[in-house]
């Protein structure tokens, strides 16, 4: 099946994550004009180095959910050229709610929910001039069914989630979607290094649980945002048949 | 020579602003005026209101700020003016600098008929913007 797009221009949050230059890779692919955010210098030099192949035919700009005048200069290089918003970015803050220090989960509301609402409104609002668009937000099976300990993860999870759906319900007669995608275990990021730290499991489970990989993983993305998917709006779809063979 | 030239500003204005709401409404451009209300004439709903803002300050160049444009929290301020015992003529020509004088009056006169918001406010916020 060939993929079709409406739109070619994609704003990647999180883009030199290896999901994200995952994505970046199969976008330009298919003539896709990826956006890609990085937040150190660190992930500006890897995006260069894993794409190098494909230069001139993707962008980069910083952004630091932190600093919400990295949200202004952002939206300043997207201009009104915004198709397709897919946001894999997400601070972590694991500790048991009675324990976690208030001012950090301040901080990390403040980052992982508040900057995001600034982002997805921006973007709403450009995408609107097109009268076109869709916002895929990368959320976590903990959002649903959360391990002692990532409680302030699921809930700024949770509340991403909300914002992104209502985005999508509030915008969808003006040709705006949103989807929201679940994925349980990923073998890149923080569920690689959840994975890795793992005592082995037995033979059993383990040879029927399924990791995603990054590769899976960013071809469902560029699916989603496909034509084909269109009938896919305001929806939150769970990823995680892996799940229960974690517990 | 001054008020003339803001007068023609501000026809100019219209004549955008008129093509933008016809377009977002799905109306006859005629039918809209420098004192039609917005949501009590012409049914404008907050999905439309926010379709509008982005386009105006596409069309403008002009940073919309939409809590300002559509006098959204006109209410809140004539409730905060009166717990605070303030004027609430001064109180929202302070909120609200791009309004004049007989216009807050008029707001005034004319809140138990439902959203005051009218095209005029619209055109006076673009025209305050460009100064």
């Amino acid at each position: 099946m060939k993929l079709q797009f409406t739109g070619r221009h994609a704003l990647v949050l999180g883009g030199s994550s290896d999901l994200g230059l995952e994505l970046a890779r199969l976008l330009i692919q298919e003539d896709l004009i990826p956006l890609l955010t990085f937040r150190s210098k660190a992930g500006e030099t890897r995006i260069h180095e894993r794409l190098a192949q494909y230069e001139g035919r993707y962008q980069t700009a910083y952004l630091d959910f932190s600093r919400m005048e990295s949200i202004q200069s952002l939206f300043d290089k997207v201009n009104r050229n915004l198709d397709f918003l897919v946001d894999f970015i997400h601070g972590n803050l694991e500790g048991l709610v009675g324990s976690v220090d208030t001012r950090d989960a301040v901080a990390y509301f403040a980052e992982n929910v508040s900057a995001r609402a600034e982002v997805i409104k921006r973007a709403g609002r450009a995408m609107l001039g097109g009268k076109k668009g869709r916002m895929i937000f990368i959320s976590s099976i903990a959002a649903e069914k959360p391990n002692p300990g990532q409680g302030f993860y699921a809930a700024s999870k949770l509340a991403s989630e909300a914002l992104y759906r209502n985005m999508g319900l509030e915008l969808g007669e003006r040709g705006i979607s949103a989807v929201i995608l679940r994925p349980g275990y990923i073998d890149a990021g923080r569920g690689k290094r959840y994975l890795d730290s793992r005592e082995p499991l037995p033979s059993g489970p383990k040879d029927r649980m399924k990791v995603l990989t990054v590769k899976e993983m960013a071809e469902t993305i560029l699916f989603f945002l496909s034509d084909q998917a269109g009938g896919f709006t305001t929806t939150t779809i769970t990823m995680g048949g892996s799940w229960k063979k974690l517990e | 020579m001054e008020e003339v030239g803001m007068m023609q500003n501000n026809m100019e204005i219209l004549e955008k602003i008129k093509q933008i709401v016809a377009d977002i409404l799905d109306l006859e451009e005629e039918k809209i005026g420098m004192d039609t209300y917005l949501i009590r004439d012409l049914g404008a709903e907050s999905i439309d209101l926010l379709e509008l803002a982005v386009s105006l300050n596409a069309a403008f160049q002009t940073e919309i700020r939409d809590d300002d444009i559509f006098l959204r929290k006109l209410r809140f301020y004539l409730e905060e003016a009166k717990t605070t015992g303030r004027d609430h003529h001064a109180f929202l020509a302070k909120q609200y600098p791009f309004l004049e004088d007989s216009r807050i009056r008029e707001i005034l006169n004319d809140l138990n008929g439902g959203a005051v918001l009218r095209i005029s406010d619209l055109v006076c916020y673009i025209a305050h913007h460009q100064q």
